[in-house]
């Protein structure tokens, strides 16, 4: 298991645990302090990373569709900031 | 003036008081609870977590359990707050999405409902300013942290309010290992957090406190404050929650 922890600027802590398997994202936590309207979207981003390959372009993507399908609001924190904090702990391998 | 039903200070243990909460939301959801602003202590005093933390990682739950310390996860987001019984009090105003005082954008949500908490400070003589994202701050200093969900067709806010400040047992539960928790850090987070018992240095008391936040928010939200308790149903509802879902590993351990 990879982890990683990213205090934003000014601002909230993000940290990831994550399981990668070839390349992609096996299984993925993400925890943190920020806020999350509605909540449940945590869950639909981290099924939705699954099988994701780890670069910024394919993860911020997935993000970004589930954000938008739950029409998601993150306070505290952005998906950018999300997909910072996931790419830490695939390079602290 | 728009009514509140006010459920005036009350003690609990963290699953009932987390578990009024959610009732009151449940309740409001089928028109069978009006707008309602409660305040509360907890007892046994109890570390609450942000509902997208991890138990494990943010407390040191073997210290709690030795202590007799509830720890629990909210269904709001934001950080981990240390409900000392003797040391603070949480307030929850909930709110139809409907009503006036339910307004869509989050940041503005926060900052017109910290008012009240700004405004129970002012009856105290503190004078003190919202920090977004949901903190009120005396001097720079946080004194109040706040946490919002808005599901069940309400807006929910709670948040507490701290009377006093143990820096080196919050320290202790908020796992932070022994040999780590230097006088830098302790003196740090005096830097950065401060009570109403050290900025009025008296011994203001949990009533006192209590009653400027009642009065607080009646002002800054302009609301008339009808003294009430919970329904019957919200009652059974809250001690199912509490033992159901509140008091159970699964949800307090799910992340």
């Amino acid at each position: 298991m990879l982890s990683s922890s990213y205090k934003i600027p000014g601002g909230k802590l993000i940290k990831v645990k994550l399981w990668v398997d070839s390349e992609k994202i096996e299984r993925i936590t993400i925890l943190g302090d920020f806020f999350l309207h509605p909540e449940e979207t945590i869950q639909a981003i981290e099924n939705a990373l699954i099988g994701t390959e780890l670069n910024v372009t394919s993860i911020e993507s997935t993000i970004s569709k589930v954000m938008s399908e739950s029409d998601a609001k993150l306070i505290g924190a952005t998906p950018e900031d999300f997909v910072t904090t996931i790419m830490i702990a695939w390079e602290s391998q | 003036m728009d009514e509140f039903r006010f459920i005036d200070l009350e003690t609990h243990d963290a699953y009932m008081n987390m578990a009024i909460d959610e009732a009151i939301m449940l309740a409001m959801k089928e028109g069978k609870a009006p707008p309602t602003l409660r305040i509360y202590r907890w007892n046994p005093s109890a570390v609450s977590i942000g509902t997208f933390q991890s138990m494990s990682d943010e407390i040191d739950v073997e210290f709690c359990r030795e202590k007799g310390v509830d720890y629990i996860r909210r269904i709001t987001g934001g950080g981990a707050v240390f409900h000392d019984y003797e040391g603070e009090v949480t307030y929850s105003i909930i709110i139809p999405k409907e009503h006036r005082l339910a307004v869509s954008d989050i940041q503005e949500s926060y900052r017109l409902l910290c008012g009240g908490i700004v405004n129970a400070l002012k009856h105290l003589g503190i004078v003190s300013e919202f920090k977004p994202i949901n903190d009120v701050n005396v001097g720079g200093k946080k004194v109040s942290g706040n946490a919002m969900t808005r599901k069940h067709s309400c807006i929910l806010q709670h948040g507490t309010t701290l009377l006093d400040l143990d820096a080196s047992l919050m320290f202790t539960i908020l796992k932070v290992q022994q040999e780590k928790i230097s006088d830098k850090m302790i003196s740090d987070v005096m830097e950065r957090v401060t009570s109403i018992r050290e900025v009025l240095d008296r011994d203001v008391q949990i009533s006192e406190l209590a009653e400027s936040i009642m009065l607080g928010f009646s002002d800054a939200l302009d609301i008339d404050l009808i003294s009430g308790i919970l329904s019957e149903e919200e009652q059974e509802s809250a001690s199912k929650l509490a033992q159901e879902k509140y008091a159970t590993d699964r949800w307090n351990f799910a992340r």
